[in-house]
């Protein structure tokens, strides 16, 4: 137990130097506005497709990591999108305290007229350390939870978001596979 | 001339003067406020706690003998700080109606193209609308 604790505010102390890389260079709501907004058509990629696609992934390329990229992700790499750093406790899908301020930028900017009416993918992705699948659960459990904070605590109407977690089957950084930068939440608009 | 422009401002202030004081914030200056006065009791008293549903401003409600007096001050205020941003923003199609019917008609509600074509239209929707749709943050 105190072995568990111990490792707990290790990562604590990650996540809040984190946050202080993030504080360095604050995240804006006109970035992330101008970074999503843009009229597009319709994407015919659903999230449960998405999801699917994520377990399939594991059946059809076995082993540690994953080793191909996922078709219908890259579809949606094509969209107007943006990634921000969300963290985490670790193992869990509670959000940070530290990272609370990147939630409500992130409801800041989808309140604004700018980006009304659009539907958006929240998708969480992991680094390539630990089993595939479990990362698939945690980070879709995590891409849940940015969700409900999003529509219940600054109330973004529901049907304008989709949570959907793709583990580390859609690494950033490929060559490095365990490296931060795989961690991280998109943010895809998805169309109207 | 200068008594009738002492009148107008004073005629302005009278009206502009509730308006100062609401005020608003966006949610991540509101939310970051709750981070920053109630971290630590969060991470202490409300460990299975998420910021969806409640459940932080809950569990801090109920461990409130416990934590910091700035944490119980500051709850309520972030609380309060989200609902008015939230009824800021509910409250521009009303108060903005006139300016929408004259300068973006034909428009689709809904879509966030009238406020749009309000917020183009800035000189001249006037004070009111104007005002509404700084306190709701859409600027």
């Amino acid at each position: 137990m105190k072995f568990t604790s111990l490792f707990v505010g290790a990562v604590a102390v990650a996540a809040v130097s984190a946050t202080g890389a993030l504080a360095q260079t604050k995240l804006s709501r006109n970035e992330i506005i101008n970074s999503l907004q843009g009229a597009q058509a319709k994407v015919e990629v659903s999230a449960d497709e998405l999801r699917k696609a994520a377990f399939d992934n594991i059946k059809k390329y076995p082993g540690d990591n994953a080793a191909e990229v996922l078709p219908l992700a890259l579809k949606l790499n094509q969209l107007r999108q943006f990634n921000v750093e969300i963290t985490f406790d670790f193992d869990s899908d509670r959000i940070r305290p530290e990272s609370y301020e990147t939630v409500g930028v992130i409801a800041d900017a989808l309140h604004t007229p700018y980006l009304w009416g659009a539907k958006f993918f929240v998708v969480g992705h992991t680094d390539a350390k630990g089993d595939r699948e479990y990362n698939i659960k945690l980070s879709q459990r995590r891409a849940d939870a940015i969700r409900e904070a999003l529509i219940t605590t600054f109330r973004v109407p529901a049907d304008r978001l989709e949570a959907v977690g793709l583990g580390e089957e859609q690494l950033r950084d490929p060559e490095n596979p365990d490296a931060e930068v795989n961690r991280r939440v998109q943010l895809i608009n998805v169309g109207y | 001339m200068i008594r009738f422009m002492c009148l107008l401002t004073a005629v302005a202030w009278l009206g502009l003067v509730p308006a100062a004081h609401a005020q608003t914030v966006g949610f991540a200056d509101a939310i970051k406020i709750l981070s920053q006065s109630c971290g630590k009791d969060i991470d202490k008293y409300c460990k299975k706690a998420n910021l969806g549903n409640n459940e932080i401003g809950q569990c801090l409600e109920q461990n409130s003998s416990k934590v910091s007096a700035q944490c119980n001050a500051d709850r309520a205020r972030v609380a309060t700080l989200i609902e008015a941003r939230l009824a800021a923003q509910a409250a521009v199609p009303k108060i903005c109606e006139r300016a929408s019917q004259q300068y973006c008609q034909g428009m689709e509600p809904g879509s966030g193209h009238i406020l749009k074509c309000l917020l183009k239209a800035e000189r001249v929707v006037g004070n009111k609308c104007n005002e509404a749709i700084n306190l709701a943050g859409y600027r």
